[in-house]
């Protein structure tokens, strides 16, 4: 009984002792805002964590992205039923960010680890950061409210209309993304950034022109429709005196670019335009065309594009074949010497075509099509890519179709149908449109396994953008001369014919073909208003429809054809419906929650 | 032992029975019927895909997130809502109409009917189809509502099911320079493999103005 006494008075004993302060430790997760901007360091992996937060759109980190549009189709599980695009496809929305970005700001001013030069610098980048996110905004909402770098607080009690911004124009936010740029050219850094991860003059200078030339193509293409979208307020629309002024402005800084002579459009392999291509826009040692990425660092920062959309015959992990680029793009590129980009798979009387090989079918084509499309009997990382939907037998005079399995083999030990397809079935893992990716596939070893992933890198803007927004500036101004030289620059470093005039179907398409799974076609079709008549939603129509090919290889022993290859184009079976971008999908739906939150938003047309 | 296991097992019950029921709203019980109408005539409209919608709004609440109602291809309507007064308004720039945001107010209470009056670019009228072999022939009279309208296509339209419309069908013939008056239409189907496995067939013709999002269309014909 005692001893139960003893006990209890040391629990009490011991329970009173217990505030000697070991545990008043100061945490090294929360750091105040003095213990950051008091270290150059400290200062630079915040700005980090903002330039990880600005990826949006179209982008190797969401392999699907590249499935929307007129770009690829999907390989795996069942079929992809898009028929119509979302009210919110590609919105952004974060002022979450802009605020974050506005806090930095403030202290930054203040700090006195840095240099000032660099302050500026480092000041310059988080500026160009937000324009970068008001750009993206914009670019599918319209007009947006500008904040400019007030930091907004909220104080129990106060007044909330002071914090309730209403939606500036469209012009107005093209403007203010321009003059941004302006302003924090002077800031930056001429000198380029390793692995054109961190803004530079340059970086700012492709925003401003690519900022104008949307403006541009808005104030001018809009106002061509029968019925222009905007707004009373000028929240969507911009007036048509205004295309002039911006196109001048993209002028003048996409020249600024290509004579400030940093940056080059890439031509180290002359004898080989296609993998010359491919490495200009995907390697990122001694490149001289890149001027602002998206880098990825392996361990940590990683893809898994190439993981997912790995031909499997070479794939080194489960995943394979998530999607693959389709029959309406690879039309899109033209042969060195013919503008017409069709793949001839029949003769006149509706015969087949033999070709020897798969590739024979490709040959002389557009070398950018090598550098960014593996297509049937391409090579990849050394050996060739079969692809080989089954055999094409002769019975009575006819052609027939045999098909199998990935991988089977006939009685004769002949190849079916290939490990990688085509194929018309729901299984996964193998390809069903006769095409792979092969821009931002990386060829690093293990990059395709699920442990590793790849550190690719996405380029947001390069060299050959300044030559092209110059060309369709110089174009919409009147000087098709200076026009035409422009975009042979860019056709000449492909390896194409050059052309003697310039028209604005040549712009179009050139803009397509060079710059495929970059984020750029979805905007451009919006800024030109040529999304709901090229996406028109017709069955089988050459363009809205999502289009595949097929090779076979003929099965025929003693006819001269025997082993040859011939192919078949068919709607994709994998989309079913032909895409159908509507009037109301060229600006996003304003949620009606942020209406709630503050009624001084209008909505969009349409909506 | 067993009686207390009993009464644990009877209060668990009673725990599992009365958990709902008391908390919830009522379901709204009153049904607001209504059709889009010309002159008080309903038109024919797309009716997949919440093509053409209207907007239910209700003063006197926080919010003004309007209620959606998808307008079916016969022009008709319906919303369940709760007694009260609505006000009515066609989705902005929506519709193969003159966009008109005036509102229409309905005072719901019970089963309601309402008539959402617009005025249409152009409407067609005398329109035949029919089968005859493997191809569909079609006439009609385009007649032009608002002077200023143009006409951008002219479509056949054909289907397996009765929902037939610019983004459902399984053939379709375009008529791209639609004159204002009589106009005839023929679509052969020969070719069409997706014809020859229906085993029912529907057509309609659709009208689509220049700078419309939407087409106007005829009844919903049965060809096969």
């Amino acid at each position: 009984m005692k001893k139960r006494y003893f006990l209890a008075a040391a629990a009490i004993l011991m329970s009173m002792n217990s505030c000697s302060g070991f545990l008043d430790q100061d945490p090294d997760k929360i750091l105040t805002d003095n213990q950051v901007f008091s270290d150059a360091t400290m200062i630079k992996s915040v700005l980090a964590n903002y330039y990880g937060r600005v990826t949006w759109g179209q982008n190797i980190s969401d392999s699907y992205s590249y499935t929307i549009i007129d770009e690829a189709a999907k390989s795996d599980g069942g079929p992809d039923t898009r028929q119509d695009f979302e009210d919110d496809r590609w919105r952004v929305y974060d002022y979450t960010l802009i605020r974050n970005i506005n806090q930095f700001l403030v202290s930054l001013r203040a700090t006195t680890a840095l240099a000032k030069s660099e302050q500026l610098a480092i000041e310059g980048e988080a500026r160009f950061l937000r324009a970068w996110t008001y750009f993206n905004m914009c670019r599918g909402m319209g007009g947006m409210p500008i904040v400019g770098d007030e930091v907004f607080e909220y104080v129990g009690g106060m007044d909330i209309t002071t914090l309730q911004y209403p939606r500036s124009t469209e012009a107005e936010m093209y403007d203010y993304i321009i003059s941004e740029c302006s302003e924090i050219a002077e800031y930056l850094t001429e000198t380029p950034s390793t692995n054109a991860a961190r803004a530079t003059k340059w970086a700012a200078l492709m925003l401003k022109a690519r900022a104008a030339v949307y403006a541009g193509s808005i104030a001018n293409y809009n106002n061509k429709m029968a019925n222009p979208i905007k707004t009373a307020g000028g929240e969507v629309g911009i007036s048509a005196d205004k295309a002039a002024g911006y196109y001048q402005t993209a002028l003048a800084a996409a020249k600024e670019v290509i004579s400030g002579g940093k940056y080059s459009l890439q031509l180290t392999k002359p004898d080989d335009r296609g993998k010359n291509f491919y490495e200009a826009i995907c390697v990122k040692e001694n490149n001289s065309e890149v001027i602002w990425s998206r880098d990825y660092i392996y361990p940590g920062q990683t893809t898994g594009f190439t993981q997912s959309n790995i031909p499997a015959s070479h794939a080194e992990d489960i995943d394979r074949c998530y999607a693959g680029p389709i029959l309406n793009l690879v039309e899109a590129f033209e042969y060195v010497n013919d503008r017409n980009g069709e793949i001839k798979v029949k003769d006149e009387n509706g015969n087949y075509i033999f070709y020897e090989n798969p590739e024979d079918a490709f040959a002389k084509k557009d070398p950018r099509l090598w550098g960014s499309i593996i297509y049937p009997g391409a090579e990849f990382k050394g050996s060739e890519v079969v692809l080989q939907a089954g055999q094409k037998l002769l019975e009575n005079g006819k052609w027939v179709t045999l098909t199998g399995d990935a991988d089977s083999k006939d009685a004769n030990g002949l190849l079916i149908t290939s490990v990688n397809g085509p194929a018309v079935n729901n299984n996964q893992y193998i390809n069903k449109s006769g095409f792979f990716f092969r821009k931002f596939l990386d060829e690093t070893p293990q990059s395709s396994t699920r442990g590793r992933g790849s550190d690719m890198w996405f380029p947001r803007f390069r060299i050959a953008e300044a030559y092209l927004i110059a060309c369709e500036a110089s174009f919409e101004l009147g000087n098709n001369g200076q026009a035409t030289d422009y975009i042979n620059a860019v056709r000449e470093r492909a390896g194409i014919q050059d052309l003697s005039s310039v028209s604005f179907d040549d712009i179009v398409r050139e803009n397509r073909v060079e710059f495929a799974f970059e984020d750029h076609r979805y905007w451009d079709m919006k800024r030109w208003r040529l999304a709901d008549k090229v996406w028109n939603g017709v069955t089988n129509d050459v363009n809205a429809q999502q289009w595949a090919l097929f090779p076979y290889k003929v099965n025929a022993p003693g006819t001269p054809n025997d082993g040859k290859w011939v192919f078949e184009k068919q709607a994709d079976h994998m989309s079913p419906y032909a895409r159908n971008f509507q009037l109301k999908n060229y600006y996003n739906f304003i949620n009606l929650d942020w209406i709630n939150n503050n009624p001084k938003f209008v909505k969009n047309p349409y909506q | 032992m067993k009686i207390i296991s009993n009464i644990l097992s009877f209060f668990l019950l009673a725990v599992l029975f009365t958990g709902c029921g008391l908390d919830n709203y009522e379901e709204p019980q009153s049904k607001l019927m209504g059709k889009v109408t010309y002159n008080g005539e309903t038109l024919g409209l797309r009716g997949t895909n919440e093509s053409v919608q209207l907007q239910i709004y209700q003063d006197g609440y926080a919010k003004h997130d309007p209620v959606a109602v998808y307008v079916n291809q016969d022009g008709t309507f319906e919303a369940m809502l709760f007694d009260g007064e609505y006000k009515l308004v066609t989705r902005n720039n929506n519709g193969p109409w003159v966009n008109d945001r005036d509102t229409v107010l309905v005072n719901v209470k019970g089963t309601t009917d309402c008539e959402v009056e617009v005025t249409p670019y152009f409407t067609i009228s005398n329109e035949s189809i029919s089968l005859s072999g493997n191809t569909v022939n079609a006439s009609l009279s385009i007649n032009k509502i608002v002077s200023t309208a143009t006409v951008s296509s002219v479509m056949l339209l054909v289907s397996k099911t009765a929902f037939v419309d610019e983004g459902t069908y399984i053939a379709r013939q375009n008529l791209t320079t639609g004159a204002i008056g009589a106009s005839t239409l023929s679509l052969d189907l020969s070719n069409n493999t997706d014809v020859a496995k229906a085993t029912q067939l529907y057509a309609r013709i659709g009208v689509k103005a220049t700078g419309a999002d939407q087409a106007i269309y005829s009844d919903v014909v049965k060809i096969k």
